[in-house]
Parts: structure tokens; C-alpha cells; sequence
């Protein structure tokens, strides 16, 4: 792993019911356990920078705080993902590890967003990248993707993972995804239609 | 070997004091999901025949005779458009050993484990070594772990069909185990799948994976996906599990 620098923390003092830093805590239940990493961190060199980002009027956010889920369900369906129930939504918020969205100044809605679910110490998994296709194609996803990814690892998650359409494989492979590595599959449940008798 | 690769963390000192010093186990009840657990009177279920019938015909008989046993049937109301509901720990299997004992396999989703004992487990199995505290966070922040314990006893014991949670002087053993974890809502992902070397190959794991997808399915997760070794794809396709559906694959980064 990062070996730069001084070691910040003892690994005696590795502590459960810990959240790492608040500009990174998200809404977890009280029983959730995390596990900072010992070491720390050289500073993360994104393509784009936070500061850029925002002279271009795009805020980070890395809470669900001031998030609209009817205007994040809006940028689903606009991508192509189903329509959601909100409630669902705000459970599955409050189960994440991590997220990261891009509020965008000027409207104030939410145009890029990515979360994480795990378990908090060993694997975690993305869902839901989405960028609002009118702001697609100028790195939002890039920059969203890249600090996800660091909050993981800053949590010591070593196992990031996602599931990826086709048409997006191209997107993912930059950024260090490898598809199927040593023939690893990734399945899903189906369920069968069943016969109503 | 039923496996779903993990990848492993470095090494680390285990805190000291963080266990109570006289027991040596740590139990986690998941506490994320509604249906109460360990709880002795059990609503189970009679559940249909064809449920059983998927099960039973994974078992091999052998010498020793091999019943599937039924836990004790409660008819209730049958809305027949959904499924019974299963019930958080039952018995998938009793067998007479020799000298009069009786093993008892247990299924439970109720998430009691001890984390020496799953470290054990794992390295029978032959997976590299987790830090304990890292094992036991995992566990803690998985919402579902099912797991399979062997329970010994003399058939002089009255009445087997208890939850074995070790009120009588029962040798129970961890035998197997799943977890999976998730959103609440939406997605549910099942990792560490395993089960001990010296009961694989008598449909445990097909018991243990059947099992913990029919308990997400009745919490409403919809989308329930792993990652399969290329060893296991075919394991988990008779399981009702699709690879690459719809073209969508799964991609890790900078895996080892």
C-alpha cells in the first residue's frame, strides 16, 4: 500500500464506531464499524482538481445533506436507469459506505453522483454513476469516480469492485477497472417467473 | 472449493482487550432486518414440498442414514402469491453416526458467529489470514450471514429440533458460512461463500447460497449478484445465477 510519510496512528489504536473525518462521513448507522488507515496518505492527484471544479460552478459533495432525491431519480431516468422510489433511495443512502456527488451551483441540483456499499473493512462495490447528459463529456464522471475511490481506499477498503454495462467499459478501464481479472465473473440472480396458480 | 476470492489485508497487531477475556468468541447478531432472531419458538413455516424436494435431492445417502429433516410445520395462511416465509434457523439435515450419535446440520441467517471459529474455518479452507478486528467489522457491517453449524449429539437427547445455541452440552462446530452485504434497498452482494473441506460435496453450499438468495429475495433486495472464480461460474449458474447478463461485467480495480 502508500507507504509516504509518517505513520499518523499506532495500529493499537485501530477503533471500531470511528468515522474517519467528517467532510467524509456519511449518514451510517451508529453499529457501523470503520477502520482508518494507519498510514497516511500522499495528497490525491485528480485529472481535475476541486478547484477547477468549482470555478466552473461544479461543488463536491460527499453527504446526502441538500441532495434532492427527486432530482437525483431525475438524473436516473435520464440516463436510462429505472424510475426509483425515494424512500427506497434515502434507505439505500443511509446503508452507503460512500458518496460523492457533483451539485451544480448555478440550479443547485445534483449532476453526477457515485456511492459505495460494503462492508466497511475488505470490499466495497459501486453503483449508481450517473452524470446529467447535459453535463456529460467535460470529466464530471472522471472526478467523481477518482475521489470515490480514494475515500475507499482512505478507509483501507483494497477491494473496490462494480459491475459495468458494455457501453461504458470504456470509461471504467482508465480509470484502473480490469474486467473479469483471473476469469473472475460477475453474476446476478435471476429470478424466474413463476407460475401463479 | 466454493470460494469468491477476497482480497487479503496486510497483517496488523490485535488490539489488546478487545474481547472479553473469558470467552473467547465474539457474536454478532445482525440486527439490520425485522424478523426477531434466536428467539426459541420459531414460527417456522410448513414449507411446500418442492422446496424440500430441491434440497433433499442434493444429499447423498450414505451408510449412516441420512433423513432431511422438516422443522416443525405450522400451517399458516397461505397467501399462495408469495413464498413462506423462512425461518431464521432450522435444520437442514440429521444423520445417526456410529456410537449413537446424531449430527445435526443448522441453518441460520441470524448472524451469530464466532470470529475464531470462521478464522479457523477459513483456514481449512485455505484462504489467506484476515486480521480478527477486520473479520469481526466485516461480519458486523454485513447485512445477512448465514451459516451452517454441525451439532453432535446422543441419541438419548430429547428432542432434537431445538436451535442447538449450546443450552445443552452439544458439540456444535461452524461449518459453513455466507454473508452478503447491501444497500437495504436495492442491491445485495454475497462474498465469502465457504464450507468446511470435510463436508463439501453433499450440496451444503448449494443449501447455504439457496438459502441466503431466498432470504434477501424476502426482504425485497432485487438484485443480488457476486463474483464468481472461474472454478465455481458453473456452481453458482445451477444456483440461478447469470455471468455477464445482458453484457454487464464485473470489474475490479487494480485487483492483485
Amino acid at each position: 500500500m502508500f507507504l509516504g510519510g509518517t505513520i499518523s496512528t499506532p495500529p493499537a489504536s485501530l477503533r471500531l464506531r470511528s468515522t474517519l473525518n467528517p467532510q467524509n462521513a456519511v449518514t451510517q448507522s451508529s453499529s457501523q464499524a470503520t477502520f482508518p488507515a494507519a498510514m497516511q496518505r500522499k495528497p490525491p492527484s485528480y485529472s481535475i482538481s476541486d478547484e477547477d471544479l468549482e470555478s466552473r460552478g461544479f461543488l463536491l459533495r460527499r453527504t446526502a445533506e441538500g441532495l434532492n432525491l427527486d432530482q437525483l431519480n431525475s438524473v436516473f431516468v435520464a440516463v436510462g436507469f429505472p424510475r426509483r422510489d425515494t424512500a427506497k433511495i434515502e434507505v439505500a443512502l443511509q446503508n452507503t459506505d460512500a458518496l460523492l456527488w457533483v451539485e451544480y451551483e448555478k440550479t443547485r441540483r445534483p449532476v453526477a453522483f457515485a456511492r459505495a456499499t460494503g462492508d466497511g473493512v475488505f470490499n466495497a462495490i459501486i453503483w449508481d454513476v450517473v452524470v446529467d447528459p447535459s453535463f456529460q463529456s467535460c470529466g464530471l464522471g472522471k472526478a467523481v469516480m477518482e475521489r470515490l475511490i480514494e475515500d475507499l481506499q482512505v478507509k483501507g477498503i483494497c477491494n473496490i469492485a462494480l459491475y459495468s454495462e458494455p457501453r461504458v467499459l470504456g470509461f471504467y478501464r482508465p480509470l484502473g477497472f480490469v474486467s473479469d481479472p483471473d476469469g473472475i465473473k460477475g453474476m446476478v440472480f435471476i429470478r424466474k417467473q413463476r407460475n401463479k396458480k | 472449493m466454493l470460494l469468491i476470492p477476497i482480497s487479503s489485508s496486510s497483517s496488523s497487531i490485535l488490539p489488546p482487550n478487545s474481547y472479553p477475556s473469558n470467552h473467547h468468541s465474539l457474536f454478532f447478531s445482525n440486527l439490520t432486518y425485522p424478523i426477531p432472531h434466536g428467539s426459541r419458538k420459531l414460527k417456522t413455516l410448513r414449507l411446500r414440498a418442492n422446496f424440500w424436494e430441491s434440497i433433499r435431492s442434493g444429499f447423498v445417502k450414505n451408510n449412516n442414514s441420512t433423513q432431511l429433516v422438516e422443522p416443525p410445520s405450522i400451517v399458516v395462511d397461505e397467501e399462495e402469491e408469495t413464498e413462506p416465509l423462512l425461518p431464521v434457523e432450522f435444520t437442514l439435515v440429521e444423520r445417526n453416526l456410529e456410537d449413537g450419535l446424531i449430527e445435526e446440520i443448522i441453518f441460520s441467517s441470524g448472524g451469530e458467529i464466532d470470529v475464531y471459529d470462521l478464522q479457523g474455518l477459513c483456514d481449512k479452507v485455505g484462504w489467506p489470514r484476515r486480521p480478527l478486528v477486520k473479520l469481526a467489522a466485516a461480519l458486523k457491517n454485513s447485512y445477512m450471514v448465514a451459516t451452517l453449524h454441525s451439532v453432535m449429539k446422543s441419541s438419548s437427547d430429547s428432542d432434537s429440533s431445538e436451535g442447538g445455541n449450546g443450552e445443552k452440552q452439544q458439540e456444535k462446530k461452524l461449518i459453513g458460512m455466507a454473508r452478503a452485504t447491501s444497500d437495504h434497498a436495492f442491491n445485495a452482494t454475497i462474498w465469502d461463500v465457504l464450507v468446511d473441506p470435510e463436508y463439501q460435496g453433499q450440496g451444503l453450499g448449494k443449501a447455504l447460497v439457496e438459502k441466503l438468495v431466498r432470504a434477501l429475495l424476502q426482504r425485497d433486495i432485487g438484485n443480488i449478484s457476486l463474483f464468481a472464480d472461474s472454478q465455481v461460474v458453473d456452481f453458482y449458474q445451477n444456483l440461478g445465477f447469470e455471468a455477464d447478463p445482458e453484457g454487464i461485467k464485473g470489474m475490479f480495480w487494480y485487483p492483485k
